[in-house]
């Protein structure tokens, strides 16, 4: 089979996969549709029936459609933002949580929680709206260009210093949030509290549509770049003797990946190991082509976490088990697996 | 093909290279030898435009940082010295890296045959589904070679390879199936410069002779103007006897 025939096809048997384990999870929760499945009052709402109870309907398509639709645009974005992270740093270690880049999203959101209300009149109401997304944004946008500053120098990456600035950037990060906390009133305490865990419970329609915004743009420039960030792997001279503008694809890798991590950390908190785990599953099929890693990374990642979110929401139930207990429980083992098979080479 | 003049590139007050002037003509073979830290792979990479000097570098007769990266890349390549150990891909993807200038998404027919005629010459072509990290060294060398060689399989005249020490870890037979391959390219109207430590390869191969000592030309020409006893002693402050070569009547050095 010709490579790209080949990627065609695992592209579509795993978006079948995904539909598959949306309709799944549809129909799992604690609510009882008085006799129905979740499939007719979602066909009920689509054709608008009259007949169909509010709750049904805000169950259904409200509370577990839009929830579901988050989960595929958040895990997603998260699992691409992981492999062009690694493109980028030429490592299969680097992503989001590991170099610091979602403490650095974290944290600036906590800041726009816990002080924006201090000035929040002062700002435009479409600034006011966006304050915790925009902070999130430029968060991850300082902690990336820092942690590529310190750690790479003509071209090359060092693995090591990647990793410890990622670990300053966390701890400076963990302790004023802390700190935040400890000043923070009873309502901003809830809202950090769940940055801090991590958790697609609060998915709105609203929200689906600015992440599919985003989702679009970042796609748009990040898919076609396979080719790009295989060259990388020879250095970033001999890329740009390929003919590819590396100083151009750093800028958009950096950009956009902090653009992804922010919105997602914004939306949904810090839901860690996603960009660690989809690549490693795919490098033990693909190896690192990123010609197939980029692309079936983006239909991975929704698989994984929209099985993380239905187990987490419905294995305790009614009760809710937060979700990056569940990634991080995965996502563990495999960054040990990486440092182990790692070392050899160092 | 390619000509620059007085190219000076300093790091840190040190001077690398000092008033070098560089001029090639189209199908040339120019071998730049010299002891170790005489500047010979700095000159390849200003010459490249990896690293910007203040001179201007005429690359057919245009100034070479006006070029747009994506169309020069179909005129010159390079081959690094210090290629990357770990690439965890299969050698036909690594070589099909070469062919990335030319297509989008989906290598074409063309690209695929260039591939494969340069892992044949190359002699990988039985390696192409092993995996590029458990090879030798000499072996990932031959796959460097087969990548840049097929970046320039193409329509256009005139091209220029880069090579900087492109023998290393290769015994003797692909050490002379490289050198031919270089040779063949050049017969076409095509250029290359390459950074050689072989003094007699290159003077059998090469149609110029660069040698450098200190930064600086200690001499430019032909292999026999340039091979003298005396310029070898002073460049490598080794003594060494020049006689001719049996069969090819090219200078043969030796050392001692």
């Amino acid at each position: 089979m010709k490579a790209q025939s080949k990627l065609y096809f695992y592209i579509t048997i795993s978006t079948i996969l995904l539909a598959i384990i949306a309709v799944w999870s549809l129909n799992t929760g604690v609510y009882d549709f008085g006799g129905k499945s979740a499939f007719e009052v979602l066909r009920k709402v689509i054709q608008g029936d009259e007949s169909l109870s509010l709750s049904d309907k805000y169950v259904v398509w409200d509370v577990r459609a839009s929830r579901i639709i988050m989960a595929i645009l958040v895990g997603s974005m998260l699992a691409v933002s992981g492999t062009t992270l690694q493109g980028l740093f030429k490592n299969p270690l680097a992503t989001g949580e590991a170099i610091g880049l979602t403490s650095g999203a974290t944290l600036l959101a906590a800041i726009a929680i816990v002080l924006g209300g201090y000035f929040k009149q002062y700002l435009p109401e479409m600034v006011q709206f966006s304050l915790t997304g925009i902070s999130a944004f430029i968060g991850a946008l300082l902690a990336m260009m820092l942690v590529y500053r310190i750690s790479t120098s003509s071209g090359k990456t060092n693995v090591v210093m990647m990793l410890l600035s990622g670990v300053a950037i966390t701890s400076i990060g963990f302790s004023i949030t802390g700190f935040l906390i400890y000043i923070s009133k009873d309502e901003q305490l809830r809202d950090l509290t769940f940055w801090n865990m991590g958790s697609l419970a609060g998915a709105t329609w609203t929200k689906n549509i600015v992440l599919s915004g985003v989702i679009l743009i970042a796609y748009s420039i990040l898919l076609p770049k396979g080719k790009a960030l295989n060259a990388m792997l020879l250095g970033e001279k001999d890329a740009e003797h390929l003919g590819i503008n590396v100083e151009k694809l750093k800028k958009q890798i950096v950009i956009i990946t902090s653009l992804m991590i922010g919105t997602c950390v914004a939306f949904s908190g810090t839901i860690g190991f996603v960009g660690l785990i989809v690549p490693y599953i795919l490098r033990l099929l693909f190896k690192s082509n990123y010609t197939f890693i980029l692309p079936l990374s983006a239909v991975l990642g929704s698989i994984l976490l929209l099985i993380a979110d239905t187990i987490s929401r419905s294995i305790v139930a009614p009760s809710e088990l937060p979700i990056g207990i569940l990634t991080s429980l995965i996502g563990g083992p495999i960054f040990i697996a990486i440092l182990i098979k790692f070392k050899k080479s160092l | 093909m390619i000509k620059a003049q007085q190219i000076s590139y300093k790091h840190k007050e040190f001077h690398i290279l000092d008033a070098v002037d560089v001029s090639l003509g189209y199908g040339e073979f120019l071998a730049i030898v010299g002891p170790n830290g005489a500047g010979k792979s700095s000159l390849l990479s200003v010459l490249a435009n990896e690293v910007k000097s203040k001179q201007e570098i005429l690359f057919k007769d245009k100034n070479i940082s006006d070029w747009h990266v994506q169309e020069l890349s179909k005129h010159k390549a390079k081959f690094s010295q210090h290629n990357s150990n770990d690439i965890p891909l299969e050698v036909k993807d690594v070589v099909m890296m070469g062919r990335y200038p030319y297509f989008d998404a989906q290598p074409r027919q063309e690209d695929h045959e260039a591939m494969n005629n340069m892992m044949y010459e190359t002699d990988v072509y039985h390696l192409k589904d092993r995996e590029y990290n458990t090879l030798s060294g000499g072996e990932k060398q031959r796959v460097h070679l087969s990548r840049v060689m097929a970046q320039l399989q193409n329509e256009i005249e005139k091209k220029l390879v880069f090579l900087d020490e492109p023998l290393n870890n290769l015994d003797i037979k692909h050490q002379y199936k490289a050198l031919e391959i270089i040779k063949k390219f050049t017969e076409n109207s095509n250029s290359a410069i390459v950074v050689l430590h072989d003094l007699n390869l290159a003077a059998q191969f090469a149609d110029k002779i660069l040698l450098m000592k200190s930064g600086k030309v200690a001499a430019y020409g032909t292999p026999t103007e340039v091979f003298t006893a005396e310029n070898i002693s002073k460049a490598y402050n080794f003594p060494c006897t020049i006689c001719d070569h049996p069969i090819t009547n090219n200078p043969m050095i030796i050392f001692g």
